[in-house]
């Protein structure tokens, strides 16, 4: 058992013990320079129950399912497309998905910069085909913003997908034609219900962490519409509030639970249907 | 009409042009997918060699951007500080992985699942929580922030990866092999050193690459855990990229491409597939 001690100390100390030290937190008053002072107060969650909060909340959640949503999709056609290659080409295929993967989140996203920059390679196509005339910028912009999430969630959401249809024995769809079922059928009535653990997995790797990213809003959309994990670092690093930086995370949390429920209980469901 | 075509109407299958269309459109969508891809990762290399010190004209081809950074001593101290942080971290994770993933693999007790989880709810839990959550405890404590507890935060961040690549690897093994180990005289040390660890070495050298990879890009832990003097490269990067895009940082960009190539031909692509494809099983 003293092989498990580090682990299990490394968790309890630095990950689960501080995870109830910020639910604390978040009930906490801050002194004047907004350190956490104690004593038991909701006036922290008080506070975050304003409009401009929801607002971004709204606007978080929003941005997470479509982000989701578009990961989902092109991840699934990619994994489509790899499974049908050869074994080789899928090996080759697979490096390239693997290359973006593992590049450096910020190079990723400072990389589109240099895309949608004016002068830049989608400006010059635009003004080709006279969409626009002269330099025009589309960062920073909510667009922007949207490209960016996309670009950095679509190499996470592929793999779990690629896995679990990899397991499909390809008779099975052939069977599924062979008995009349057309494109769409043989995929929503054989394929995505077999890949559906692969999906899900795809589903909780982009959602939830869609909504604590700080980095890509800033840079591309300009800090103009916040996500959640832009009110936490603001809240942390600008405001110093921590008592108040405490009740976003712990919001953020309760949004964590609440999409690995939803998950379990669809994936339980599912599992019972088929 | 094609013979193949006019085969299949004959032979009464009801095969379908739509499917063909539909398999064609997939390939092509996911084409264009993976240029997408591509697209920005191209435009920062070829930007780097820019001459220009803006980074839409194109003046000619030019290292001076490399130079630049070989000069630049503000990133040269990040630099030191990351790749002290990434490789602490990233061996720390993969010798706490091996243990743990070990104690897992020969052991069947009771709430083993659940401890087993239990490693891994940093992977489920937003990074940016667990930024706050581990600030605030070092702030209760009255612990300075520095390059130490930077190190524990990228430990906490690294070590599930670790867990998960070592637990499948050593579910891979074949247990008969230490058996055997055992059975020729080998005590469990030696058993450990001879058999297991070589057995393991490809998982090893994944996890650490992988462990080193995710600590070196982090921003997000770093933006909580560093202090005074222990600014990582991806957060000087990040403060810099505020005021705007420069061609010293397409370059270092170019290094930082560089770099993964460097990983992917470490880990290998087959090991690379069954890594990636591992956390489906969660």
């Amino acid at each position: 058992m003293i092989l498990l001690a580090p682990a299990v100390t490394i968790v309890a100390l630095l990950v689960l013990a501080p995870l109830v030290l910020v639910v604390r937190n978040s009930f906490a008053t801050a002194d004047e320079y907004g350190a956490v002072q104690g004593g038991f107060t909701w006036a922290n969650y008080a506070a975050l129950n304003d409009p401009a909060y929801f607002k971004v909340l709204g606007y978080s959640l929003e941005v997470a399912a479509l982000n989701t949503l578009i990961c989902i999709t092109a991840g699934y056609v990619i994994s489509i497309y790899v499974t049908s290659r050869p074994p080789t080409r899928q090996l080759l295929v697979l490096l390239l998905l693997v290359i973006p993967f593992w590049t450096d989140f910020l190079v990723r996203t400072f990389a589109l910069i240099n895309v949608l920059a004016p002068g830049g390679p989608l400006n010059t196509l635009t003004n080709a085909i006279g969409i626009t005339h002269g330099p025009t910028s589309w960062v920073p912009s909510t667009g922007a913003t949207f490209i960016g999430l996309v670009y950095a969630f679509l190499p996470t959401a592929v793999f779990p997908i690629y896995a679990s249809l990899r397991g499909i024995d390809p008779n099975l769809s052939e069977a599924a034609a062979d008995l009349g079922c057309g494109w769409w059928k043989t995929h929503f009535r054989v394929l995505i219900p077999m890949a559906r653990q692969g999906i899900l997995a795809s589903i909780l790797l982009v959602f939830i962490p869609t909504l604590g990213v700080y980095v890509i809003p800033v840079l591309l959309g300009g800090g103009k519409r916040q996500i959640v994990g832009n009110v936490i670092v603001t809240l942390y690093t600008e405001f110093r509030n921590a008592p108040l930086g405490a009740a976003a995370s712990v919001v953020l949390l309760l949004l964590m639970m609440a999409s690995v429920l939803v998950i379990g209980l669809l994936s339980r469901r599912l599992r019972r249907s088929l | 009409m094609t013979t193949t075509t006019r085969f299949q109407k004959l032979a009464g299958r009801r095969d379908k042009p739509p499917v063909r269309f539909m398999d064609r459109l997939v390939s092509l969508l996911a084409r264009l997918i993976i240029a997408f891809l591509y697209i920005p990762i191209v435009a920062v290399i070829i930007l780097s060699f820019n001459g220009s010190s803006v980074t839409s004209t194109w003046t000619g081809f030019s290292l001076h951007w490399f130079d630049v950074l070989l000069h630049d001593d503000d990133l040269h101290a990040a630099l030191r500080v990351t790749l002290t942080v990434a490789v602490v971290a990233a061996s720390a994770s993969t010798v706490i992985g091996l243990m743990a993933a070990s104690a897992f693999t020969r052991y069947k007790f009771k709430g083993r699942q659940l401890l087993l989880g239990s490693l891994f709810v940093p992977l489920i839990v937003p990074e940016i929580v667990l930024g706050v959550a581990l600030l605030s405890v070092f702030s209760a404590l009255g612990i300075p922030l520095n390059t130490l507890t930077l190190i524990l935060g990228h430990i906490v961040i690294t070590l599930p990866y670790s867990v998960l690549i070592l637990v499948g690897a050593y579910a891979g093994l074949d247990p008969s092999l230490e058996e055997a180990a055992t059975d020729l005289g080998c005590n469990q040390w030696t058993t450990f050193t001879r058999v297991t660890l070589p057995l393991m070495r490809q998982a090893l050298v994944a996890s650490w690459l992988l462990c080193f990879v995710l600590s070196f890009g982090d921003i997000v832990m770093s933006t909580f855990t560093n202090g005074v003097g222990s600014t990582t490269l991806p957060l000087l990067v990040f403060s810099r990229l505020k005021t705007g895009i420069t061609p010293e940082i397409n370059a270092l960009g170019t290094l930082l491409i560089l770099l993964t190539f460097v990983v992917i031909l470490g880990v290998g692509i087959r090991q690379m597939r069954q890594v990636l494809t591992q956390n489906t099983k969660l």
